[in-house]
């Protein structure tokens, strides 16, 4: 991602090359130096000192307990290696949650994106109201998780849903939304979407907010049309806001738990459905710590998982970095 | 049209004129009908929270819904106020998510400025290393976490709740990207000509810069904050709860009572969405945008 | 996992921030504050989920005991209580003096009894066995020995139906009159082969809530005394899957997962005409149902091959607790017979005690909703029927919950009975591991 960082400020001091006498350096010179040199730490230690708590430390512990064969309750666990993570490859049940995790990341990260783009530029263009747009597009995070659930519980029922009863009105036939893999994930990404697609909107919408206005009139006096003038100017000017949407958005996607969980039939089960057939891979993991008390193989599961998103994200942000380089005129 | 102004702000006049422009009525009509499309898809499962909670439990059997909410309301808003300690709940919501969200934006700007625009060693591993931290998921960090929050003492307190959110990885991220988007180079050499220390460098150019990003960026930390539920239910008394954690008392029994639950997600919402509204106004052009040309 | 979890997290916090935080660290003051001596003034934390109706309770045993307070933290939902009850007790603190523990998460934690206080130790003496039903006492007690909780309220199973479905497939309807088809299983499954026939319709809700009570009454669970899985050795409990997958396939359920949102919708529709049915289940048909089917719903007091439970408390004292002693006491005073009496007249919980299944409160409440049936009586009896307790091995909740179920609803989905029983003997074996 550094490769958008283009022109670091440097210190004043590089410029004037070497002052050699550094005592001939007036107080607030040399005030002016140190600031420079140390704000960027000054800067970002109030982070890290809170993150190391709240962040680092979790993280070094599931990666230790991760190497044991520790059980929740347990006071102390025997260290086995890399045995969970050895487990964990011929594990039939991790590998059916990665597939499920892939496959709802796609039906939902992929058209969430597109559509977030699209809406921002909507939003983006001179309408009336539009603080209410914008609060508007964020309200589907607002809704308690038990309205959500009730109501997509009621939309996607197999029997008595009503998303059945339009297809069956049209002479379709029922969709077995819990029971069938693929429909299941289907009916959980449009869940995501809906939940999601307004956050990443508004991210859109702030980045586009700050594209200098000047630059599309300079365009629109040449002649570009509003497609044109999307993909060659905005879309490049957005790359730093596309990487991080599109970064979180595979994080987020790859580690999906609130919308299945709410889906399932069963109020409160991690199960993902009769035959696993939508559970996830934070779901499983979810599972196997607290439910079966493996917290070791749990650890193990999340860290497996860092991996693949890893992979995933580095992926994305090369495709990313093709879209939308044209904009890097000035490198 | 007026010209673009020097210093940046935008004149009444050209408040209009901003970003992509469309002419005709035709387009003008579909774009208003798919945001309005898209809105009612949006504010559905919040409208029809609101329903069921003016009218009984027994619409949710129904399959389609009524249109109109009934007269039950505040008589389902008066059990929500009998049963749980609401105002005192809601109290505490708004100190943990006011809290969170001022430490959050604080610190994420202050950092994802240093991030973008800053030289310094080990500037690009740190930022990658806390990128990558994102991608390990949550759910077991709670043990732990519980385990800190109890050896320091303030289990119980409402500190308990908001220590663990104080700064997100998320959000340096986020602000670090927007920063790097919006915050011409050229003003901040300027700023240090003109004799400005780094700090001021921060609070006088880009924080006004980045005003868009850091209000979304409050935006969704506080409604993340507000809806949080188990790790506030772990950490914190029933007698000196957050919002969820109260009204999560009203779904005791075998039968919710369903009415009751909405009419207490629905009270709990008209806070957030005047915070909403608040921060949506902030989701403007930056100042500066005249000033500096690419 | 605290002790080395504490040295993790302060070392991590001086080796990041080196000082910053030193001065709120070192202390191990963590969690309750309150007197040390069992003289002084004590504060005690109880906490509950759902409804246990110890409101009144607490304030009138905090009139009875002026030196002790009572903090009652009650939460609404078992599935996030447990959850944060098995976090505070692998974080070692926080956990109630008082804390309720629901009879499907025994097995969770019977197998780890060092969490827990010995109650037959530290309880009061006159506190003994016989104030319990056997069953219910005993399904509390770890295989060391150990009784980690004093049990509460029980769910004794009967069998409610809908009289006018029944009247309506010219099959006999009243209480007295419908015994015999709920005799055994095989006469249930046999009066289902009849019901289906006459009207086409499913007999029960879902083949998992048949197949739980049938596992329920065997001597054996799906893990034995030596905590080794069972699922295969034990011929009973393919015998009553291929029973019970069999019924469903012959069109008796009405594939309606327990508590999900079709399943609520199911009482209104008249998806099913026969429920397994605990005491506290009356309620949820009653509110599901709604007001149109009042008196069409009956109960009666028949269970096939015995009887059995669903559901229940028990209060635990946990080894964190730092007043073990008042703890037990409270315990032990709230899961008495008069107290739980009272319970039960304020929020309905039905007792465990022998004693207050004798009471008159008990025995002479109605429920108007079934024909005015006296429920108290009736599934007082129903509690006396079940067997003895039948031993949980660590994970025997999860097994039934998440390797079980899912292969019954599978194969009410269209998989095999075959696939199925490999489904659920595989994912218990990666459960039991």
């Amino acid at each position: 991602m550094s490769e958008t960082i283009t022109k670091p400020v440097s210190p004043p001091a590089s410029r004037d090359p070497a002052p050699r006498n550094r005592q001939k350096l007036s107080l607030r010179q040399k005030l002016s130096i140190a600031d420079v040199r140390y704000s960027p730490y000054l800067f970002i230690s109030p982070f890290f000192i809170l993150f190391a708590i709240t962040g680092l430390f979790p993280l070094l512990f599931t990666a230790y307990i991760s190497l044991f064969d520790w059980e929740l309750l347990d006071d102390t666990g025997k260290f086995i290696g890399l045995e969970n993570y050895a487990t964990l490859l011929g594990d039939d049940q991790f590998w059916n949650a990665l597939v499920n995790t892939v496959s709802i990341f796609l039906l939902s990260s992929v058209p969430q994106v597109i559509i977030a783009v699209l809406l921002a530029a909507l939003l983006n263009t001179n309408l009336r109201a539009s603080t209410g747009w914008r609060v508007g597009v964020l309200v589907p995070y607002v809704a308690s998780l038990v309205a959500v659930g009730i109501i997509f519980g009621n939309l996607f029922g197999v029997q008595y849903g009503l998303v059945n009863s339009v297809l069956e009105t049209f002479g379709l036939d029922r969709i077995n939304w819990q029971n069938d893999r693929l429909a299941s994930h289907v009916a959980i990404a449009v869940m995501v979407n809906w939940r999601w697609t307004g956050y990443n909107t508004l991210i859109v919408l702030a980045a586009m907010q700050a594209i200098p206005r000047d630059l599309i009139e300079a365009a629109v006096v040449d002649g570009a049309n509003a497609v044109r003038r999307f993909v060659s100017i905005v879309l490049p000017l957005l790359r730093p806001t596309l990487i991080f949407v599109i970064i979180t958005s595979t994080i987020g996607g790859l580690q999906i738990f609130t919308e299945p969980r709410l889906f399932t039939e069963l109020p409160g089960s991690s199960n993902g459905g009769a035959e696993n057939q939508f559970q996830t891979v934070t779901l499983y993991m979810y599972q196997s710590g607290f439910q079966y008390q493996d917290l070791g193989y749990a650890s193990a599961i999340a860290w497996a998982l860092f991996l693949v998103i890893i992979v995933f994200a580095l992926i994305n942000f090369l495709l990313t970095r093709r879209i939308a380089s044209s904009g890097e005129a000035d490198r | 049209m007026t010209a673009v102004t020097l210093l940046g702000r935008r004149t009444p006049a050209s408040r209009g004129r901003r970003g992509l422009t469309f002419g005709d009525r035709r387009a003008r009509f579909w774009v208003y009908g798919l945001l309005i499309a898209f809105l009612l898809g949006s504010a559905f499962p919040l409208y029809w929270s609101f329903l069921v909670a003016s009218r009984d439990t027994s619409i949710l059997t129904e399959h389609v819904p009524p249109l109109l909410p009934g007269g039950n309301f505040f008589a389902n808003a008066a059990r929500v106020f009998d049963t749980v300690p609401f105002w005192k709940a809601l109290g505490n919501s708004v100190i943990v998510g006011g809290v969170v969200t001022l430490t959050t934006v604080f610190f994420s700007t202050l950092a994802g400025f240093a991030f973008a625009k800053l030289r310094f060693r080990g500037r690009d591993g740190l930022f990658l290393f806390v990128v990558a931290t994102l991608a390990v998921p949550t759910q077991l960090g709670i043990i732990p976490l519980y385990i800190a929050m109890s050896d320091l003492g303030w289990t119980g307190t409402l500190w308990a709740a908001m220590v663990p959110n104080l700064v997100t990885a998320i959000g340096v991220f986020w602000m670090r990207q927007y920063t790097a988007q919006v915050v011409p180079y050229e003003l901040i050499e300027a700023a240090r000509v003109d004799g400005c220390s780094m700090i001021r460098v921060y609070w006088h150019v880009c924080l006004p810069a980045v005003r868009p990003a850091a209000a979304f960026l409050a935006m969704f930390t506080f409604m993340t904050s507000w809806n949080d539920f188990m790790w506030p239910l772990i950490v914190l008394n029933a007698d000196n709860p957050t919002v969820q954690v109260a009204l999560e008392k009203l779904q005791a029994g075998y039968y919710v009572d369903y009415s009751l639950v909405l009419a207490g997600t629905t009270l709990a919402t008209i806070p957030i969405l005047i915070i909403l509204i608040l921060l949506g106004r902030q989701i403007v052009a930056g100042i500066m945008h005249g000033a500096v040309k690419g | 996992m605290r002790q080395q979890l504490q040295r993790a997290f302060f070392g991590a916090i001086a080796l990041v921030t080196a000082c910053s935080l030193s001065g709120c660290g070192g202390d191990e003051g963590a969690g309750g504050s309150g007197g040390t001596t069992s003289s002084g003034p004590v504060e005690l934390t109880l906490s509950t989920f759902g409804e246990f109706g110890y409101e009144d309770l607490i304030k009138e045993y905090m009139a009875q005991h002026s030196n002790i307070t009572i903090k009652h933290d009650k939460v609404g939902q078992g599935g996030p209580y447990h959850e944060a009850l098995l976090t505070k007790l692998a974080g070692g603190s926080g956990a109630a003096d008082v804390s309720a523990l629901e009879e499907g998460h025994l097995s969770d934690v019977l197998s780890k009894p060092q969490l827990f206080n010995n109650l037959e130790q530290i309880g009061p003496k006159d506190v003994n066995k016989e104030r319990w039903l056997d069953w219910k006492y005993d399904a509390a007690k770890a295989k060391d020995g150990t009784l980690i909780g004093y049990g509460t309220d029980i769910g004794p199973l009967a069998m409610c139906y809908r009289k006018d479905l029944l009247q309506a497939a010219g099959m006999p309807f009243e209480p007295e009159a419908v015994k015999p088809l709920f005799a055994t299983w095989d006469s249930y499954f046999a009066a289902g082969d009849q019901y289906v026939a006459k009207t086409g319709k499913a007999w029960f809700d879902s083949d998992s809530q048949i197949f739980n009570a049938m596992q329920n009454q065997l001597k054996v669970g799906y893990i034995d005394k030596e905590d080794k899985l069972v699922i295969e050795s034990n011929p009973d409990i393919k015998k009553n899957f291929d029973k019970v997958t069999a019924a469903g396939g012959r069109g008796q359920t009405a594939k309606l997962a327990a508590f999900s949102n079709e399943w609520n919708s199911g009482f209104k529709t008249g998806a099913f005409a026969t429920k397994t049915c605990p005491g506290w289940m009356l309620g949820v048909i009653k509110e599901q149902s709604g007001p149109e089917l009042s008196g069409k719903w009956a109960v009666t007091d028949a269970f096939p091959d015995g009887g059995g439970n669903w559901g229940g408390s028990y209060l635990t004292v946990p080894k964190q607790s730092k007043h073990p002693k008042e703890a037990a006491e409270l315990a032990a005073w709230l899961t008495a017979p008069e107290q739980q009496i009272k319970a039960f007249k304020a929020k309905g919980t039905f007792p465990s005690q022998v004693k207050a299944l004798e009471a008159g409160e008990l025995l002479s409440a109605t429920n108007p909703y079934f024909g005015g049936v006296k429920d108290g009586e009736l599934f007082a009896k129903m509690a006396r029927k079940v067997g003895p307790a039948q031993y949980k091995g660590p994970g025997d909740g999860q097994i039934q919950e998440n390797a079980m179920s899912p292969a019954l609803q599978a194969v009410e989905q269209g998989k095999s009975a075959a696939e199925g029983w490999q489904q659920a003997v595989d994912a218990a074996k990666r459960i039991a591991k």
